[in-house]
């Protein structure tokens, strides 16, 4: 396992300097000059030539690179030309409400896809199959922007259980907190109990009719046990998959709920950076994120191995 | 969706071509000459009569409570030399600060921090005198010092520089009084105090600028004082108990939070999560207006100069739109009615430039009406020579913007043009404005209450060529334009004044860099409970300017029991 894991974290290291590269010349690559953005009305030769030397941007790429990268290596993604906080303070704020953000909502959809699959891949295509079929293909279709505004309207301005928009730190008020974060996570957990549910289904419904399954039941062990101890590991490396990328793509993928629900997270930081082409935010924050993805896949493939050592062998 | 891009925010100005400075002072000044109240009648509230209007309180002030406000959108800092502020930066600032001098409902301008401000007779140099006994939050005295060195900072700003650039100094005369020297006679100076330029921030505050800490605490001498910030969420101020305004503020705390989309933003306010919401979509006060419960402020009547107009941009020095003829024909084929009832949301009213019916320099003018047969001859005499014009339409990724600009192409194409629409981001949209890179497109400006303020877009002096950095978009460089706006600002007769900005505001129907459209419209919306938010009360005793683009001031809330 030692060895696979070096291998897996060689890779990691690898894909990590390639997404420091990509995301460097990506800013770049943009069209449009940050320096106007910058300057606006005040964007003569004199001055132009003067914020070129403040960002480093006179020098050739690959010194700009470097500096960024030792800079970032540092704890400095740089400071934000607009609100002239630092990228880490932006993060460090942001990150918190993200993280809680996926964490409820990835619970809910744990919490509602697995207990579904198992109950419904027992009897498959019977009635409560079917419905949970067609609703969670319902619910793939539906996405956080549209599920969020009628969540608001139902549960926050109709029936009047939570708060429409807010956010109060955890560490402040953790009732509020966790009152406030309900709704914008079942916004994302839709989506997310869709998927979980569907391949857990077809997983478990495949694993059912293999062999061990039937010695199984051939001993006498109850249903529960049976699902939960001998059916479950071994159908559950698609939902591990899935999970992990779906983490990881709502690092910064929340920013559309966290608008509606005005989050201060670090999806909606990102988009008023791009808006605002505040390159160093969109280049601290776009790392970090794709850094972030990465070492999730990495902690997946982990797992992968505590739940099929197998894995490690092949 | 969210409407933080709306083109109607001040953002336009404050966070793009704003770096311009000089904008700074567009959107929010007054004139010492020029009461020009345009219609204040309505459900805007002007005056200081306690009564049944919306926004002003009746019966007696209550001390305490705690006020939430949600708000179109996030401030990016408190200080006035650096950082960019929109409507909801204002509302942030009238929290923390106190401007120099404000402007009173009948658009005259008054003291405020000031005692008073006055010029010698030549009006090229002005002594302001500041009131006595005034501290800033850190227990520190407000002087003539720190004011002077409040200027120093703007002035070196590039952000803020500009709007300065006719103050040659600034110097202290005595402990409370200091004189600005300017370049020429200005009998308005006074108009560009009550906006970004003239906001005082204590000396402790400077001075950790100036160290480079650039997140430095708000010191101001304002009503309430800064307590927490997380940005993008909420931020929190607590009454200041040593206010220089006694009795004053009523509230204990205040809070704004940015809530970008305007659904979600009404929604809190309907569940209790904030208490006052603003918007700019006219469909709010649809929603509000008339509902048990709340009370609706807007800017659709009582504009003080001029209003927030929607306009169509067209460029004066690119082709096709360099040719009188074409901008006529775009001008005639386009149904302002048909606009303004989608994006007016019922209250737009023809315009046939830039002020209203009730404004002194409001005048009739050669602004073409719609006339799509009109328009098409004009499009086929500009065929013979040239081919078919076709131009691009420029416009910001917002959905309700989006539906009225493929109504345009629509009325566009049915003349004889051939029409694009291309969506871009308004940061994008507003470097293409200073760069002469557009046709045609989508804009809103304007809402100052002097029309002085409107010297930097339309002079000859700020117009250039295309590539170059042009404060006059659509590079208009009209002398007739020129010569009326100079004489609107030094002069100091008020019949040359009104005659002078009614010949700009007729030159500008004959011109065409604009396409009228409607005027734009802020609203406030607050529950019942929350009383006089629409009734400041200058120092002096003079009511003041209740809803200046949307922003209220904070001072004389209180709330109901």
């Amino acid at each position: 396992m030692g060895k696979y894991l070096i291998r897996r974290f060689l890779q990691l290291l690898v894909v990590s300097f390639v997404i420091s590269v990509l995301v460097f010349m990506l800013v770049h690559l943009l069209p449009g000059d940050p320096t106007t953005q910058i300057l606006g009305a005040n964007d003569t030769a004199a001055n132009r030539a003067i914020l070129l030397k403040q960002l480093g941007l006179n020098l050739p790429l690959w010194h700009q690179y470097t500096i960024w990268l030792s800079a970032a290596f540092h704890g400095n993604l740089g400071t934000s030309y607009l609100n002239h906080e630092s990228v880490t303070h932006i993060l460090a704020t942001g990150a918190p409400v993200t993280i809680e953000l996926i964490i409820i909502s990835q619970v809910l959809a744990f919490a509602v896809a697995i207990p579904l699959a198992l109950v419904v891949s027992r009897k498959p295509n019977r009635a409560l199959d079917n419905v949970s079929t067609t609703t969670t293909f319902g619910l793939l279709a539906l996405p956080p922007f549209v599920v969020a505004p009628i969540l608001v309207a139902v549960f926050a301005v109709g029936l009047g259980w939570f708060p429409a928009t807010g956010y109060t730190p955890f560490n402040q008020a953790p009732i509020t907190n966790i009152h406030e974060m309900i709704l914008p996570s079942v916004a994302i957990t839709a989506g997310s109990i869709a998927v979980y549910f569907r391949l857990l289904r077809s997983d478990l419904i495949t694993t059912l009719q293999q062999d061990f399954i039937t010695m199984a039941r051939s001993k006498g062990l109850s249903n529960r046990r049976i699902m939960w101890r001998h059916a479950f590991r071994p159908s559950s490396f698609s939902l591990l998959a899935a999970a992990g990328i779906n983490i990881g793509s709502l690092i910064a993928g929340t920013f559309v709920v966290e608008l509606l629900f005005a989050l201060p997270g670090i999806g909606y930081a990102l988009v008023e950076a791009v808006n605002q082409r505040d390159y160093l935010v969109v280049q601290g924050i776009s790392l970090v994120v794709a850094i972030a993805f990465v070492v999730i896949q990495f902690i997946v493939d982990f797992v992968f191995t505590i739940v099929d050592p197998r894995v490690v062998r092949e | 969706m969210p409407d933080e891009h709306e083109i109607s925010r001040r953002t336009f100005m404050a966070r793009g071509a704003a770096a311009g400075g000089a904008v700074v002072l567009a959107g929010a000044a007054g004139t010492a000459l020029a009461a020009c109240s345009s219609s204040p009648s309505g459900t805007t509230s002007t005056t200081a009569a306690p009564g049944s209007k919306p926004g002003v309180g009746t019966g007696t002030p209550v001390q305490g409570g705690s006020l939430s406000v949600g708000l179109l959108s996030e401030i990016d800092g408190f200080y006035p030399p650096a950082n960019h502020w929109d409507t909801s930066g204002y509302i942030y600032a009238q929290c923390l600060y106190d401007p120099l001098m404000a402007i009173a409902a009948d658009g005259s301008i008054q003291p405020y921090l000031a005692e008073s401000c006055t010029p010698n007779a030549t009006y090229d140099t002005w002594t302001l005198t500041l009131r006595p006994n005034i501290k800033f939050n850190d227990g520190t005295d407000l002087t003539a010092t720190v004011v002077v060195n409040n200027f120093t900072a703007l002035k070196a700003s590039l952000l803020t520089g500009q709007a300065l650039t006719q103050v040659v100094s600034c110097t202290v005369t005595g402990p409370l009084s200091l004189e600005y020297k300017l370049q020429g006679p200005n009998p308005d100076f006074t108009a560009g105090l009550p906006t970004q330029v003239g906001y005082v921030v204590g000396q402790a505050m400077i001075d950790q600028y100036n160290a480079g800490n650039v997140t430095a605490t708000p010191i101001g001498t304002g009503p309430f004082i800064f307590q927490s910030w997380l940005p993008n969420s909420h931020f929190t101020a607590t009454k200041n108990p040593n206010y220089w305004r006694k009795g004053l503020p009523y509230l204990d705390q205040i809070t704004l939070k940015p809530i970008p989309d305007t659904i979600q933003r009404e929604a809190t306010l309907k569940t209790g999560g904030v208490d006052m919401i603003g918007s700019t979509d006219p469909d709010t006060i649809h929603r509000f207006q008339g509902q048990p419960g709340y009370a609706v402020v807007d800017s659709a009547t009582g504009v003080i100069g001029e209003p927030s107009m929607a306009f169509i941009m067209l460029n004066c020095v690119v082709a096709p739109t360099n040719d009188l003829r074409i901008r006529q024909a775009l001008a005639k084929a386009t149904d302002q009615t048909t606009v303004q009832r989608i994006f007016g949301g019922g209250f737009g009213k023809p315009v046939n430039g830039l002020f209203l019916p009730g404004s002194p320099y409001y005048s009739a003018t050669d602004f073409p009406s719609y006339d799509p047969a009109g328009a098409k001859r004009l499009v086929a005499e500009y065929k013979a020579g040239h081919g078919t014009p076709s131009l691009q339409l420029l416009t910001i990724t917002d959905p309700r913007l989006a539906q009225v600009v493929q109504i345009i192409q629509q009325m566009w194409q049915q003349v004889g043009f051939e029409v694009t629409i291309s969506q871009i981001e308004q940061a994008n949209l507003i470097n293409d404005f200073i760069a002469g890179k557009f046709q045609a497109a989508t804009s809103y400006q304007f809402g100052a209450v002097n029309p002085d303020l409107n010297y930097v877009w339309w002079s000859t002096t700020t117009a250039g060529a295309v590539g170059t950095i042009a404060l006059n978009f659509p590079r208009n460089s009209d002398p007739v334009i020129e010569q009326n706006m100079l004489t609107g600002r030094h002069t100091t007769d008020q019949a040359t004044r009104v005659k002078a900005y009614q010949t700009v505001n007729q030159q500008l129907a004959k011109d065409l860099p604009y396409i009228w459209l409607v005027q734009y419209i802020f609203s406030e919306v607050a529950t019942t409970k929350v009383q006089n938010w629409a009734n400041p009360i200058l120092p002096n005793g003079m009511p003041g300017y209740a809803f200046d683009e949307g922003i209220f001031s904070p001072t004389a809330i209180w709330l109901a029991k």
